[in-house]
């Protein structure tokens, strides 16, 4: 190729990477965008609706047609669905991740049985534990309540919680492991005294993640946990969500309700980006002490 | 002492390791149970085609409603995989440090972001959009309810999943392969397009494939803004009634109607079905993928 | 490091413990709890109820969820709740399975608009009839304002019904004479999202509950609605008999006078599996029926008259074989 030629073709091919670039560029001040309209749009509507007496107070006079009170039935109900929720799960996925890195060679086929199974549970759509959740109630004659919430929202969070927990598990060096079954330890002990505090940072992220997740899901409370005014006394009474507090109470058309729905999203997402903030804080400070 | 507690606890984890399968059994076999009461009346063809919805004459179609969730999703991920592939080969091939720093945060922030938030925000501005702004643009006169709002807020959902995916896929290529083409005179862009896209292209095959999985499950978000009219949709800016908003709308109505509640769980099994299919089709080809380029 | 977190944990375990076991209410003669839910045409006036009840007897708690008579009735049936709120007639597959309806209060569905529809003068002059509504919501022959009041403009006409399995939409199709499902238009979730869907709408016709379009304090249409009015006896123009949509008290006066037909006028019921048993359910039901009948009217709705009060207590009083 001639000089002229060559440096014709390479003015060619950088205009073409620049068009490329400016599209990249523009994909991903999209992207970002889209996060600040939500979060802005969020903002914009709730905060003028967030005030103590708004997160300190039930609703007055009916959730739907009330205008007096604020959110602390959603408020409660959510943090303690989700406490709950993520307790039981945790129980349960704390176990079987150990359980699948320390007892179970690589290769096993329980553990890729085990693993497969948790892949197709994370996969379920919400609805549809929502509505298992609701036949299984019904069979057991359990009522919209506090306690299938709590269920219901655990069977979404175990898979999530487990999967994140094996992850981590996972990456704890096997020299570490060999080393404490050379000093004679069970596996058991090794789980708990090496594994664990090795991963700790790690687990720690699992369990908040799988709680941001399980506080804002919607679909599988619509049916099970029921809504009410009220500050759930007991398991076994309904309880308000602040996912459905926003979906029920949007949607109207009197300006006091709607703000309900406002600052109750507003807190919802404050608090779904203070757990994942906290866990992004989490993963960074303490893994300088873990061991590499 | 100490093995009767390792063997406690060897027996205890055991039993969990059981579970998750047991679950997926539970679920598919308690839905499939209920389903069975609407099969024995509608063969299942006509269930999965039929286009008429009249639960109270007893006939129970769910093709309208598997259209609309069609529809819902390929708009949803027409506009999202360009734009999260797009972005994923800026952050991964092109971007400086402090931009990619500054932007997976944002990126995994959308990700946790609950659905009802999502719908809140499509009801507030993607539905006024459509209808006001860009339904007049075309021509055609639409609420703003419709295929294309559900679509448009779908797309922001499903942006992490795939950008996130296509981020782990490209950050397995090897950076030899990227000196290689750089040494031959590539562009950055050229080494992009021939090496991590066209090496990457099963993995961001799989990402686009889970992000479909999650826009076909989606439920609060759409069920706001897509407009819930049980008939097929023909246009972008007609309402559609996708299967999970079927269910999450009229489960109220499932003792009142003979077969109703059997044919929601049937609609379940159906979104159910599919879900998983792709979903475990895309973990397949991620494993494959990992496997081997490690 | 360990410990710290144990303890922490326990700490904030208890801390949500505690408001759970203590505050017990001192020993009152009526003790339980009740929990409803269903149609929105009676949320308003069941969140009255269970407001005075649970002032005389403090020992009880109520808790009331809407969500649809669809909703109220497969709850109720389904013993996730103890009364199911219905603003229609059950059917008799419900009755089959167990479902008792109890008569306690009357009200109505009316068509609503957008006070800022530029047609809003033309149909406040003629109304609209039977014959219209069927072309707008049933076989949608009627696509543009222009056509329902003789002109030819071309605006369209935004329908919206309900998305959710409700009394008001039963009813209002009942009047067209058909069912829910056979109604068109945008489905909206909820009494209060159709409402709001049309405030939002300048071209959206819908329907709601009196309790959702009429605000309760000022007794007229709730902000930003208006009341599309009947052409009840079909001669294309709107009597001064017709024109009773002002105030609810004039709808309700109408109603009671039979002018304003039902449907879309509606008994509104409580809906129990198997005979009401057990307090306080019974002690609520009878108190509604006897001391509370006196809200309802001050709720803006229409009371049943002392006959079918009678009747409703009938079904409700004397030994039942409830299931509690």
């Amino acid at each position: 190729m001639t000089p002229r030629r060559c440096r014709e073709n390479l003015a060619a091919r950088k205009r073409v990477e620049a068009f490329f670039k400016c599209l990249m560029v523009l994909s991903t001040a999209l992207v970002i965008a889209s996060l600040l309209l939500i979060v802005g749009t969020i903002v914009w509507k709730g905060f003028p609706a967030l005030s103590l007496s708004m997160i300190t107070r039930t609703p007055r006079g009916g959730f739907y047609i009330g205008k007096e009170g604020g959110i602390l039935n959603a408020i409660v109900g959510s943090l303690d669905l989700a406490f709950g929720a993520t307790a039981l799960a945790f129980l349960l996925s704390l176990p079987l991740a150990l359980y699948l890195n320390v007892y179970q060679s690589r290769g096993s086929k329980t553990a890729a049985g085990t693993r497969f199974f948790l892949d197709v549970l994370w996969g379920v759509p919400s609805i549809v534990y929502g509505a298992f959740g609701f036949l299984t109630m019904m069979f057991f004659g359990l009522r919209a309540s506090l306690l299938a919430g709590i269920l219901t929202v655990a069977l979404i969070e175990f898979p999530i919680m487990t999967r994140a927990m094996d992850e981590v598990v996972r990456l704890v060096p096997r020299e570490l492991r060999e080393a404490s079954a050379s000093l004679g330890a069970t596996r058991f002990e090794t789980a708990v005294r090496v594994v664990i505090r090795q991963c700790l940072p790690g687990l720690l992220t699992a369990v908040l993640m799988a709680f941001g997740r399980g506080i804002g899901d919607a679909a599988s409370v619509l049916f099970t946990a029921g809504f009410t005014d009220r500050v759930p006394a007991s398991l076994l009474d309904p309880a308000a969500t602040l996912p459905l507090a926003i979906f029920f109470q949007l949607g109207t058309p009197l300006p006091e309700v709607q703000q309900r729905a406002y600052a109750s999203a507003v807190v919802l997402t404050l608090v779904i980006l203070a757990v994942s903030v906290g866990g992004r804080m989490i993963m960074r400070r303490f893994t300088r002490h873990v061991v590499k | 002492m100490r093995l009767f507690k390792d063997a406690l606890a060897r027996r205890g984890m055991s039993v969990l390791a059981v579970l998750p399968g047991l679950l997926v059994l539970f679920i598919v076999l308690g839905l499939f149970l209920k389903s069975r009461a609407v099969l024995a009346v509608q063969p299942l063809a006509r269930v999965l085609f039929g286009s008429s919805w009249h639960p109270l004459h007893g006939s129970f179609g769910l093709f309208p409603f598997i259209m609309g969730t069609v529809w819902v999703t390929v708009t949803a991920l027409l506009l999202a995989v360009p734009v999260s592939i797009l972005t994923a080969i800026y952050l991964s091939e092109f971007a400086p440090r402090f931009v990619r720093e500054f932007a997976r945060p944002i990126v995994d922030l959308l990700a946790g972001l609950p659905s009802v938030v999502y719908g809140l925000w499509g009801v507030l501005l993607i539905v006024p959009f459509v209808g006001r702004w860009l339904a007049p643009l075309f021509g055609v006169a639409s609420t703003g309810y419709s295929v294309l709002a559900g679509g448009m807020v779908l797309a922001v959902m499903i942006f992490p999943t795939i950008i996130h995916v296509s981020l782990e896929v490209f950050a397995s290529i090897p950076f030899s392969l990227r000196e290689a083409s750089f040494s031959l005179g590539a562009t950055r862009w050229e080494t992009a397009r021939c090496v991590v896209l066209r090496k990457g292209t099963p993995g961001i095959l799989a990402a686009s494939v889970l992000g479909f999985s999650r826009a076909f499950g989606e439920t609060m978000a759409v069920l706001m803004v897509a407009g819930n009219v049980p008939a097929a949709p023909t246009s972008l800016f007609d309402p559609g009634y996708p299967l999970p908003a079927l269910i999450a709308n009229n489960y109220g109505e499932m003792m009142s109607v003979p077969l109703y509640d059997s044919a929601l769980m049937l609609a379940a099994l159906v979104l159910l079905a599919v879900v998983l299919f792709f979903n475990v089709l895309a973990r397949r080809i991620l494993i494959r993928v990992e496997r081997r380029v490690r | 490091m360990r410990k710290g977190v144990l303890a922490l944990i326990v700490v904030l375990g208890a801390a949500f413990a505690a408001p759970r076991l203590s505050g017990r209410p001192a020993r009152e003669e009526l003790r339980g709890r009740l929990s409803v839910s269903g149609a929105w045409a009676l949320y308003p006036l069941a969140i009255k109820w269970a407001e005075e009840f649970q002032r005389l007897h403090p020992g009880v708690r109520i808790d009331i969820q809407a969500g649809g008579a669809g909703k109220g009735v497969a709850d109720v049936l389904g013993g996730a709740v103890d009364i199911g709120m219905a603003s229609r007639e059950i059917s008799p597959a419900e009755r089959e399975k167990g479902a008792v309806a109890v008569a306690v209060a009357k009200d109505a569905v009316v068509a609503t608009l957008n006070p800022k529809n530029p047609f809003l003068d033309d149909l406040r002059r003629r109304g609209l009839r039977k014959e219209d509504l069927v072309r707008i919501w049933i076989t949608q022959t009627a696509r543009t304002w222009g056509a329902l009041v003789g002109r030819t403009d071309g605006a369209a006409i935004h329908v919206y019904t309900r998305s959710d399995a409700c009394g008001a939409a039963e009813t209002w199709a009942a009047y067209l004479g058909r069912r829910q499902e056979d109604l068109a238009g945008v489905g909206v979730y909820g009494d209060p999202g159709l409402a709001e869907a049309v405030k939002r709408d300048p071209l959206g016709i819908g329907y709601n509950n009196i309790s959702f379009a009429y605000d309760l304090k000022t007794n007229k249409p709730v902000d930003g609605l208006a009341i599309c009015p009947l052409d009840l006896n079909g001669n294309g123009r709107l009597d001064p008999e017709e024109r009773i949509y002002d105030t609810r008290s004039d709808l309700i006066r109408a109603i009671a006078a039979n002018v304003y037909p039902s449907p879309p006028a509606r008994d509104l019921y409580f809906v129990m599996r198997g005979r009401p048993g057990g307090s306080p359910l019974v002690e609520f039901m009878k108190w509604v029926l006897t001391d509370g009948q006196k809200y309802v009217t001050e709720m803006g709705y229409l009371p049943l008259g002392p006959e079918r009060t009678a009747r409703s207590l009938a079904l409700v009083g004397g030994p039942g074989a409830g299931r509690k």
